[in-house]
C-alpha cells in the first residue's frame, strides 16, 4: 500500500474575521501528482504556505513525511522544493550563481552540489545559459531557472505553484516534461494551475477549491462523475430557415436522453446525458429535414463544467 | 558558509559603486585634512594702511610714523583719481590714519588730541587699530613721567620688548587637532559607507520571495541571520580598517600615542553603530532606489548637525542640543574632548566612558529596533 507524504486534519487558518481555510483534510500519497484547483482567493496558496510552516494554522494537524510540521523541522524540510508563481532570484547572480546558492541552503558537500546543479540544468533546458545574468533572461527561461533553483538539491516532495504563468509554448512543454520526470524519479508533487490541459496531463488526483473548502476530490473521471456532469455535442449549421429551426429543435427535444438543445447563431448545442448513444439519431434527424451541416463536435466534460455546477461560478472567477 | 559567500559575490558584483563611493570618501577625508592644516598655520602679517599727516614736523608724530613702518604696509596713492573711499572699498588699504595739525604739541601739553581713523572693519584693521592703542596707551603712561626726549625714548624702547612665552602644557596641540578633524570626518564615512553598502546587499537578500526561499529551507533561522551578520561585520571591520590605515598614512606616528589610540577606539565603536543603524535601515527599506537618498539624509544630516564638517564649537547651541539625540554627537563629542585632554587617568576619561556607553546603548537600541521591525513586518505578511 503506497503511504502518505502529506497528511492534512481539520486545517483551519483565520486572518481576523475571515477564514482563509476552512477545516481542511486532505492526502497526498506517495509518488502521485496532487492537482490543487480553485479560483483566486481560493486558498489554495494559503493552504500551501500553511503546508510549508510559513503561516501559523489556528487549528488542525499537518503531518509530512509522517512528522508534524513544524518552523524548525529542517529534517523535513531538507526533502521539500518549492517554485513559486513569481520569480525568486538574485539579480547580482549568474544562473549557475543562483542555483549553487539556492541548492547550498540544503546540500553542503560541494561534489554533491554540483552534480545537483548540472542535473537540474539538464532538467528544464539551461544548459547553455549558465553564465547569463537573470536581467540577460526571456520570461520563460526565468521561469525554467526559478525552477532549477526550487528543486536542484532533489527533494522527493514539491510544490509547483502556477510554474506556467505567462510562458511561451516552448518553455512550458520544457517545464511540464521536467516535472513528468521528476515524477518519474519518485518525487511526489502539488501542482497549482489554472490550466485545465496542464491538469489532465499532469495530475493522477485533484482537489477542487472554493472559500478555503474541498469542494470535490478525486481522479479526474471521479471528480467529472461526482458532478453528474453531461456531454455536449455541437453542429455547425449555415443558411437555415427559422421556420426549420424550429422544427428541428421541437424533434431533437423530444429525443431520450436529451437535457436541452437550443442554437446559438449557426450553431445547434444539444446537451446530453450520453452523448455517444444519441448521436446516430441526431445525425438521422439531421437527415430528414434535408440539412447539411459543416461539422459535429462532442465535447465531454471539463472541470470547469464541474466547477460551474457545484459553485456556480467559473474556475478563472 | 553558502550564504557568507552569497553575500561576497554580491558585493563583488556591486563593487563599481562602492569604490567610487568609498574613493570619494577618502578623497574629501584627505582634503578636509589638508584644508584644516592651513588653518592651523598663524603667520605674522603686515595690515596695509594709509596715513594723511597734518603734523609733518611733530616728533611724537615722526615716532609714530616710524613705529607703524615697522609693523604696517604704508601705502601711497599713486592714481590720481583713486580716492581714500576708493582704496578702502576695493581693500587696496585697511585703516586710514589722519594726524591732526599740532598733534605732537596738543600731546604733549595734555591736550588729548584725537586721532581720525576710517576702516574696513576687517581683521587688518583691528590689527592696526590695536598697534595704535598700544602705541598711545604707552605714550600717555610715559607722558606724565619724562620729558620730550625721554617720552620718545622710552616709548621706542618699549613697544620694541618682546616677551618670550614659554608653553607648559605639554599636549601638542597641531597634531592632536589634525586627527581630530580626520576622524571627526569619518562620522561621514563610515556612517555613509556602511549604510550604503550594507542596505544595498542586503536588498538582495530581504527580497520577499528570496527570503521565503530561505525560510522554507533546511538551512536554520538563526545560522543564515548569523551569516549575514558575520559577512556585514567583516565589511565594517574592513572599512574602519581602510580610515585607521589611511589616518596612519596621513597623520604619521602621533596616532600611535595614547590620545591617538584612543581616537582608534572610539572610531572602532562608532562602526559598530553603523552597523547596528544600517541592519535596521535595510529592514526599513524596500527599494534600492531610496538607499542613496537615505544616505544623505542620515549620514550626511547627522554630520552637519554634529559638527563632522565644521567644528562643534562654532556650532550654535541650539544644534548641539538638538544633536544630542544622535549618536555621531556623542562620538565627535569624545573626538573634540581627547583633542583638549591633557592627562590620561581614570578621572580624565571619565566623559570619554560616558559617551562610549551613550554609543553601547545607540547599538543597543538599533539592535532592538531591528528586532522589532523585523517581527512587525513578518507578522504584517
Amino acid at each position: 500500500m503506497t503511504k502518505n507524504i502529506i497528511e492534512v486534519k481539520n486545517l483551519t487558518k483565520k486572518y481576523k474575521e475571515n477564514i482563509a481555510v476552512d477545516h481542511l483534510s486532505f492526502e497526498v500519497k506517495e509518488g502521485e501528482i496532487l492537482g490543487l484547483l480553485g479560483p483566486n482567493g481560493c486558498g489554495k496558496s494559503t493552504t500551501i504556505n500553511c503546508l510549508l510552516s510559513l503561516l501559523t494554522i489556528n487549528e488542525g494537524e499537518i503531518k509530512i513525511f509522517d512528522k508534524k510540521m513544524t518552523p524548525n523541522a529542517y529534517d523535513i524540510k531538507q526533502k521539500i522544493g518549492v517554485v513559486f508563481q513569481d520569480v525568486a532570484l538574485f539579480d547580482e547572480l549568474t544562473v549557475i550563481e543562483n542555483i549553487d546558492y539556492f541548492c547550498g541552503l540544503y546540500i553542503k558537500e560541494k561534489e554533491k552540489r554540483k552534480k545537483c546543479i548540472e542535473d537540474a540544468c539538464k532538467l528544464v533546458g539551461l544548459e547553455d545559459y549558465k553564465k547569463y545574468y537573470p536581467k540577460q533572461l526571456s520570461g520563460g527561461l526565468l521561469r525554467r531557472l526559478n525552477i532549477a533553483c526550487g528543486i536542484a538539491h532533489k527533494p522527493s516532495l514539491i510544490f509547483f505553484d502556477e510554474p506556467t504563468v505567462a510562458v511561451d509554448p516552448q518553455s512550458r512543454n520544457h517545464i511540464l516534461d521536467g516535472i513528468k520526470r521528476l515524477r518519474e524519479e519518485g518525487a511526489t508533487i502539488i501542482y497549482t494551475t489554472h490550466y485545465m490541459e496542464e491538469v489532465e496531463l499532469l495530475c493522477d488526483r485533484i482537489i477542487i477549491m472554493d472559500q478555503g473548502k474541498i469542494i470535490a476530490s478525486g481522479t479526474m473521471d471521479e471528480v467529472k462523475a461526482l458532478a453528474h456532469n453531461h456531454e455536449k455535442i455541437s453542429v455547425q449549421i449555415m443558411n437555415l430557415e427559422e421556420e426549420t429551426k424550429e422544427k428541428l429543435l421541437k424533434k431533437i427535444q423530444k429525443l431520450q436522453g436529451v437535457i436541452a438543445a437550443s442554437f446559438e447563431n449557426h450553431t445547434l448545442l444539444i446537451t446530453a446525458e450520453n452523448g455517444t448513444e444519441i448521436l446516430e439519431t441526431l445525425m438521422d434527424r439531421l437527415k430528414d429535414f434535408n440539412i447539411s451541416y459543416q461539422h459535429i463536435l462532442m465535447m465531454p466534460p471539463t472541470l470547469n463544467d464541474v466547477f460551474l455546477e457545484l459553485t456556480g461560478k467559473e474556475l478563472r472567477d | 558558509m553558502t550564504v557568507f559567500k552569497a553575500y561576497l559575490k554580491v558585493l563583488d558584483k556591486c563593487k563599481v559603486p562602492i569604490i567610487i563611493y568609498t574613493v570619494c570618501l577618502i578623497f574629501f577625508g584627505a582634503f578636509s585634512l589638508e584644508s584644516n592644516r592651513e588653518q592651523m598655520n598663524f603667520t605674522k602679517v603686515k595690515p596695509d594702511i594709509y596715513i594723511i599727516n597734518h603734523d609733518e614736523s611733530g616728533t611724537l608724530t615722526k615716532n609714530l610714523i616710524s613705529y607703524l613702518e615697522e609693523n604696517t604696509n604704508i601705502k601711497t596713492l599713486n592714481e590720481k583719481n583713486i580716492t581714500i573711499e576708493d582704496a578702502l572699498f576695493y581693500r587696496d588699504i585697511s585703516y586710514v590714519v589722519e594726524i591732526p595739525k599740532g598733534f605732537t604739541e596738543d600731546f604733549l601739553k595734555n591736550r588729548q588730541p584725537k586721532l581720525e581713523v576710517k576702516s574696513v572693519g576687517d581683521y587688518e584693521a583691528s590689527l592696526t587699530e590695536e598697534l595704535l592703542e598700544r602705541y598711545m596707551n604707552t605714550a600717555n603712561i610715559y607722558l606724565t613721567y619724562f620729558n620730550e626726549e625721554e617720552l620718545l625714548e622710552k616709548i621706542s624702547h618699549t613697544l620694541k620688548e618682546e616677551v618670550e612665552v614659554e608653553m607648559t602644557s605639554t599636549l601638542d596641540s597641531d597634531s592632536l587637532s589634525e586627527i581630530a578633524t580626520f576622524y571627526n570626518f569619518a562620522n561621514y564615512a563610515l556612517l555613509g559607507g556602511c549604510i550604503y553598502v550594507i542596505c544595498l546587499i542586503l536588498s538582495s537578500f530581504q527580497k520577499d520571495l528570496v527570503k521565503k526561499r530561505t525560510i522554507i529551507s533546511s538551512l536554520p533561522l538563526k545560522q543564515y541571520n548569523r551569516s549575514l551578520f558575520i559577512a556585514n561585520s567583516l565589511f565594517a571591520i574592513v572599512l574602519w580598517l581602510v580610515y585607521v590605515l589611511l589616518s596612519i598614512v596621513m597623520l604619521g606616528n602621533s596616532i600611535f600615542e595614547i590620545h591617538g589610540v584612543f581616537f582608534i577606539l572610539n572610531s572602532f565603536l562608532f562602526t559598530l553603530v553603523c552597523l547596528t543603524l544600517s541592519f535596521l535601515l535595510s529592514s526599513l527599506i524596500d527599494n534600492k532606489e531610496a538607499i542613496n537618498g537615505v544616505v544623505n539624509v542620515i549620514a550626511l544630516g547627522s554630520s552637519f548637525l554634529c559638527g563632522s564638517f565644521v567644528p562643534m564649537s562654532v556650532l550654535p547651541k541650539s544644534v548641539l542640543q538638538i544633536a544630542r539625540v544622535l549618536p555621531s554627537y556623542w562620538y565627535i563629542h569624545t573626538n573634540e574632548y581627547l583633542k583638549t585632554l591633557e592627562v590620561v587617568n581614570f578621572s580624565s576619561c571619565k566623559q570619554i566612558l560616558f559617551n562610549s556607553s551613550v554609543l553601547v546603548l545607540f547599538a543597543l537600541l538599533f539592535i532592538f529596533l531591528n528586532h522589532e521591525v523585523t517581527k512587525r513586518k513578518q507578522r504584517i505578511k
